[in-house]
């Protein structure tokens, strides 16, 4: 007889949270980039996921896997999460590590840098990435530099009925799209910009509040941050290609 | 010599490679993935009907890259970067001394460029004879290289310092770092392009050309150079992007004249990894779209095309691409491949 009390655990929640799941270095999800090629769904979860090429960077491959373990855990019903790193020049330390759930600096002795202190620098370029979407988007709502910048976090409330954002400038509400929006507040949180109800919605590289004279020399290096991930996206996408084709990855 | 809407293009390629990845050469598992990886980057940006068999990319030969540059590639000069990777390779991969070879047989065609390491015992001894046996003006690095415990060395460390006032000393003006993609980037350090800037400024006689723009830390490298006078990009790899994403060449394009302007920027193919025969007629017809153009303010005229494909490589190098253009007319190679003033227009 089967308990009462044991949730079953769906597949399409599975793939959910699998989503939330990024790609650090391109900002994008491990889902949509087509890196999950084995989904086992049960009280057991099994997830097997490939990267581009075998040389992808060893610690941005141990974010990815310990991610997948921990946002799969949290499901209702999942007692266990075995997560499987195939076709990587580290395939072997990385899934044995991350399912064993010993740290990075213990299976890779000789890596120089904390793999934490890697999320960092990667989140925050992150983050630029995504305020040069959402100013691009603040922009063509109709508000102006001197208005984005002295924009506070508590001027910004969503509404995903709508599928927009509404921001209280001088008074005025004006309407932007929802997604760049609360992608970037997502973001900026996650990075410890936006800790306060009060504070500056965008700051620079640096974290300071942007000086209206200053905001066109800003926005520029957030474009670049932009193009930078994109790049990367690109040259991550032709790699994968000629390894393996296009195939039909789970989740898509 | 590149024809292009009815104008000479000289092709300084700033970026070739004769390597040697044999299997007999090979003696670390790491020079194997090492080809792999290359090879991935080859047939990921290769045209299908470009695309070479593994055999033929591991060991090409002498004849076969003449042939591919100079005949085939439109190339009219080609700069040597070697790259060492002694741990891997038994003889190493693309050292200054195999590139000599070429080089001494065709003294107009190539420039010889060396290498030097921090770590090396007597290093600084090795480059001097590099610049006594082969005159070189530049030395093409690698920060990021594993050697025994060591995962690399830093630009700006008081050990380069020494290297960089030899160069300085010994008229080695051209130093080419890479940053760019690499084959065990276990340590962020690897991409990192911060220490160029304090060697940029500690060195303002020196010229730092930043090999594959600083990609995948592109931001980074576009921020720095656009403070350094003396900062170079170095498009192998990023050239390939026309081909299969030419959205998103222009897009990287559009950001490195808008930070670095259109007289810091060297074409190479990277030659094994891309020939220049489809590359070079490719990245000539590139265009940014209005939008980019628009966005950056910049667009990629004929003139800033000319600039990139040689001009500012021979700049750097003091060659006269005039008095160069005479010599070549008549060359061996020019000779050989029947070169000289027969030349169909390529576009």
């Amino acid at each position: 007889m089967a308990s009462q009390s044991t949730p079953t655990v769906d597949r399409t929640a599975v793939l959910d949270r699998l989503d939330s799941v990024t790609d650090p270095e391109l900002d994008r999800s491990i889902v949509e980039l087509g890196y999950i090629d084995e989904l086992c769904v049960g009280p057991a979860v099994f997830v097997r996921f490939t990267l581009p090429t075998a040389w992808c960077s060893p610690a941005f491959a141990w974010m990815m896997a310990v991610d997948i373990r921990d946002t799969v855990s949290e499901l209702p019903g999942v007692e266990r999460v075995t997560v499987r790193l195939a076709d990587h020049m580290h395939d072997e330390e990385i899934t044995n590590g991350v399912n064993e759930g010993r740290p990075f600096d213990a299976v890779f002795e000789d890596a120089t840098e904390g793999v934490e202190a890697v999320r960092a620098t990667l989140d925050a370029k992150a983050r630029l990435a995504r305020q040069y979407r959402a100013v691009e988007a603040l922009l063509a709502a109709g508000l102006d530099p001197e208005q984005i910048v002295g924009l506070r976090w508590t001027d910004v409330t969503f509404d995903p009925e709508t599928e927009r954002a509404a921001i209280t400038t001088g008074g005025v509400v004006v309407y932007a799209p929802l997604l760049p929006l609360t992608e970037y507040v997502d973001k900026a949180r996650e990075t410890g910009v936006l800790l306060d109800p009060d504070d500056r919605l965008f700051v620079t590289p640096e974290g300071i509040p942007i000086a209206p004279e200053a905001f066109e020399r800003v926005h520029h290096r957030t474009r670049s941050a932009k193009t930078n991930m994109t790049g990367q996206g690109a040259v991550c996408e032709a790699l994968q290609d000629a390894r393996y084709g296009r195939d039909d990855p789970i989740g898509q | 010599m590149y024809h292009h809407e009815g104008e000479d293009v000289f092709i300084l390629d700033s970026h070739v490679h004769l390597w040697d990845a044999s299997e007999e050469n090979i003696d670390h598992e790491g020079g194997e993935q090492f080809i792999q990886c290359f090879y991935d980057y080859h047939t990921a940006f290769t045209p299908e009907e470009h695309q070479w068999d593994l055999e033929t990319y591991r060991k090409y030969g002498p004849e076969k890259m003449v042939r591919d540059l100079f005949r085939d590639g439109y190339v009219d000069m080609g700069i040597f970067q070697p790259t060492y990777l002694t741990d891997f390779y038994a003889e190493g991969f693309n050292t200054t001394d195999q590139n000599a070879e070429l080089a001494t047989e065709y003294p107009e065609r190539f420039v010889l460029n060396g290498q030097f390491d921090p770590r090396d015992d007597a290093g600084l001894e090795k480059l001097e004879r590099l610049k006594d046996d082969y005159g070189i003006r530049g030395v093409k690095l690698y920060t990021a290289e594993w050697r025994g415990d060591s995962k690399g060395w830093r630009l700006d460390s008081p050990e380069a310092f020494e290297y960089l006032e030899k160069c300085a000393e010994l008229g080695i003006t051209n130093i080419h770092p890479h940053k760019g993609p690499t084959i065990r980037p276990l340590n962020r350090d690897a991409f990192d392009v911060a220490d160029v800037d304090d060697a940029a400024t500690s060195f303002p006689e020196l010229n730092f050309i930043v090999e594959h723009v600083g990609l995948p830390r592109l931001d980074d490298f576009c921020f720095i150079a656009a403070q350094e006078p003396n900062v170079y990009g170095g498009l192998a790899v990023a050239a390939p992007f026309a081909q299969n994403r030419p959205r998103k060449f222009g897009e990287i394009m559009g950001e490195l004249l808008f930070w670095l302007g259109e007289d810091k920027l060297l074409f190479g193919s990277d030659y094994a990894l891309w020939e220049p025969d489809w590359l070079v007629p490719t990245v000539m017809n590139a265009e940014l779209t209005p939008e980019q153009r628009e966005e950056y303010g910049v667009s990629l005229t004929t003139d800033i095309k000319k600039k990139i494909m040689g001009e500012n490589a021979a700049r750097l190098y003091d060659i006269d691409i005039e008095e160069k253009t005479q010599t070549l007319r008549d060359d061996a190679i020019s000779q050989q491949f029947d070169l000289g003033e027969t030349e169909t227009a390529a576009d």
